[in-house]
């Protein structure tokens, strides 16, 4: 990456576009401190970031990334509880997390034998019980049917209205173009466009 | 959270996962049990031998099949998962003691299975006051190498040839466990103090302890 | 449901007789009280020879007509088979260390041949549980299933073929060594043990009848799954 000034205001949803290899999951893991970078500073959330402040400023942070995040074996009321005991939220609100996102009456299902579309909307229950001040979408609504990415564009505005901002990557412009205020470029390790 | 509760959850989870995929239980512990039925066969039945042969036979292939316990399916993190869980706040140590605690279940659990086997099928010779050396010794070396294994999946996480590049670098890691081990029934049968060999587990087991929690942190941060 | 307890009750009461037997039978003059054992340990691997003869028929029939109560036959006739193998081997393994001295004798090929036996059928459970689609499953265990069976044969035939420790056929074509109350609490205990293997076997496969019934493949697709509450997000 050279050169890379990005900078989401609260409230905010910021595209990024770009082809296959031009670096947008390395943007989004470094805006999500799991990548550390060897030049320049990151502030997430009115924080530099810094060994010290990591375990707050993360817990502050939402993701949702390529590949789903459960574990095969369990059932998906028990992927959200495990993750909802980890995070810290009352596993009470749990149940009702799934109804929302539609997944009531298959939280017994073990997430092996369950698809794409429902082990993402069982990642989006989870953001939905930890409220993250910053959200970061890593090809989130791809692969998703129609409800799945309403569900996605709610969990956007939700955050945003909450004056939570998110940063939104994905190589399928006229999807970012819908869901926010404004899209940068990234090619060849540079952004355009951002303030 | 705190450290432990994460710890716990961590090591329940993964209980759970490995009570559910039933590898340990249903694979590795009945092919242990069958390697230990092909040494008096390989040695062309000389039965003499087979009782002199048997702790030492245990000890071999405890710890190469325990290292199949401590590298299971089940104590694999994919990229995202661990992502995750840096996010969710779980200190990288906290998961490495969480691993130990349900590692050191199972392998305590899977590895007196395979000594009960080998009494059975061996008749060892265990010299006067041996067996609550080798039981000690047992447990012991189960911790030593479950914390082996934990830190060796750890380092190897995310290659393809995950399982045998961490048991090459697990199996020359191990030889302290096996020389405590092997050498504190020994010193029974020799009349000399088994104290030495005791402490040289036990000092393995907290060293990599310590190695583990410490160096929990770095490891999290070269694996992404 | 009253099937199976019927079943169980039988087979309750079929173990009862065939303990009266197997302790009132006078005992050997050279083992003592040890020759009970022959009220469950030739039984128990009758029944396991059996339970794994049933697998063999089981997943031959199902590489033919391809019905998945072929397959749910063959899969519970080897769990239950290898309990009976288990409960042998224990067994065994006591008489042994009673009359030879040890509880096993490396050079005993029926121990031996005992012993791969059950452990071959125990990767076929392994081998069953690692497949989650029930048609590459079924066919996989089928293949085993036959190919297994051709051990029943050479660990009963074992005991002909070499030189060992172990007792050889009691029950011969031109009669029996034993005597007369032996033979008989022998031959009950085995029918005791033959009722016990079918209530087990009806009960298993009502189990994994309900199990199949209840698993989501059977469910229809997209039926679980119901449209987000959009307006709820902020509620949770």
């Amino acid at each position: 990456m050279r050169g890379l000034e990005l900078v989401v205001e609260p409230g905010e949803a910021v595209g990024i576009a770009g082809p296959n290899g031009s670096g947008k999951t390395t943007l989004i893991r470094t805006a999500a401190t799991l990548v550390s970078t060897n030049r320049g500073s990151l502030e997430v959330l009115g924080q530099i970031v810094g060994k010290r402040d990591l375990v707050s400023t993360r817990r502050a942070i939402g993701l949702i990334g390529h590949q789903p995040t459960l574990i095969p074996e369990l059932t998906l009321v028990e992927n959200l509880s495990h993750v909802a005991r980890l995070a810290g939220v009352d596993i009470a609100r749990v149940p009702r997390a799934l109804e929302v996102v539609g997944l009531d009456e298959a939280s017994d299902r073990r997430a092996e034998a369950c698809s794409f579309g429902m082990k993402r909307r069982v990642e989006i229950a989870h953001l939905l019980l930890t409220r993250p001040q910053l959200l970061l979408l890593d090809e989130a609504a791809s692969g998703l049917d129609e409800s799945a990415r309403d569900l996605i564009e709610a969990l956007v505005g939700s955050v945003r209205r909450r004056g939570g901002g998110c940063i939104v990557v994905s190589h399928d412009r006229a999807q970012l173009t819908e869901l926010c205020s404004r899209v940068a470029s990234l090619a060849d390790g540079r952004l355009d466009t951002a303030r | 959270m705190s450290f432990w509760n994460q710890a716990l959850e961590i090591a329940r989870v993964d209980l759970t996962v490995e009570r559910r995929i039933g590898n340990t239980l249903r694979i590795t512990l009945p092919f242990a049990v069958v390697a230990l039925m092909v040494f008096p066969l390989a040695l062309d039945l000389r039965l003499a031998l087979v009782s002199t042969i048997g702790i030492g036979v245990f000890w071999a292939l405890g710890i190469l099949f325990g290292m199949q316990v401590a590298l299971r399916q089940s104590a694999t993190d994919t990229r995202e998962r661990r992502d995750l869980q840096a996010l969710l706040g779980v200190d990288p140590a906290a998961r490495f003691v969480g691993r130990l605690l349900s590692g050191g279940v199972l392998m305590s659990g899977f590895l007196l299975i395979v000594l009960l086997a080998m009494v059975v099928l061996f008749d060892p010779d265990v010299p006067n006051g041996g067996w609550p050396v080798l039981t000690m010794s047992t447990f012991l070396v189960a911790i030593g190498l479950t914390e082996l294994g934990t830190l060796a999946g750890e380092v190897t996480s995310g290659l393809s040839n995950r399982t045998v590049l961490a048991s090459l670098i697990v199996a020359p890691l191990a030889l302290p466990l096996i020389i405590g081990a092997s050498q504190s029934v020994g010193a029974l049968s020799r009349d000399t103090g088994i104290l030495p060999w005791i402490l040289l587990l036990i000092a393995s087991d907290l060293a990599l302890a310590v190695a583990g929690v410490a160096l929990a942190q770095p490891l999290e941060e070269a694996t992404r | 449901m009253t099937r199976v307890r019927m079943l169980m009750g039988l087979a309750a009461l079929a173990v009862g007789v065939g303990l009266w037997f197997a302790l009132t039978a006078p005992p050997d003059a050279l083992q003592g009280e040890y020759s009970r054992l022959l009220g469950i340990h030739p039984p128990a691997m009758w029944v396991a020879f059996i339970a794994f003869g049933v697998t063999a028929l089981g997943s031959i029939m199902w590489l033919v007509k391809k019905t998945e109560w072929w397959d749910r036959l063959a899969a519970t006739s080897v769990e239950v088979g290898v309990i009976f193998t288990a409960i042998g081997l224990f067994t065994g393994m006591v008489w042994g260390q009673a009359v030879w001295g040890t509880p096993w004798d490396w050079q005993d090929p029926r121990l031996m041949s005992t012993a791969v036996m059950f452990f071959v059928y125990l990767g076929y459970l392994a081998l069953r549980n690692a497949i989650d689609d029930p048609t590459i499953r079924a066919r996989r265990s089928a293949i085993l299933g036959t190919i297994a069976v051709v051990q029943v044969p050479l660990v009963y035939f074992s005991v002909n073929l070499f030189r060992t420790l172990h007792q050889g056929p009691s029950i011969r074509p031109d009669g029996s060594t034993m005597p007369d109350e032996m033979l008989i609490a022998m031959l009950v205990n085995m029918g005791a043990l033959m009722v016990v293997y079918l209530a087990l076997l009806v009960a298993r496969l009502d189990v994994a009848r309900t199990e199949a019934a209840a698993a989501p493949e059977s469910a229809i697709a997209g039926e679980a799954v119901r449209p987000p509450r959009l307006n709820e997000v902020e509620d949770v």
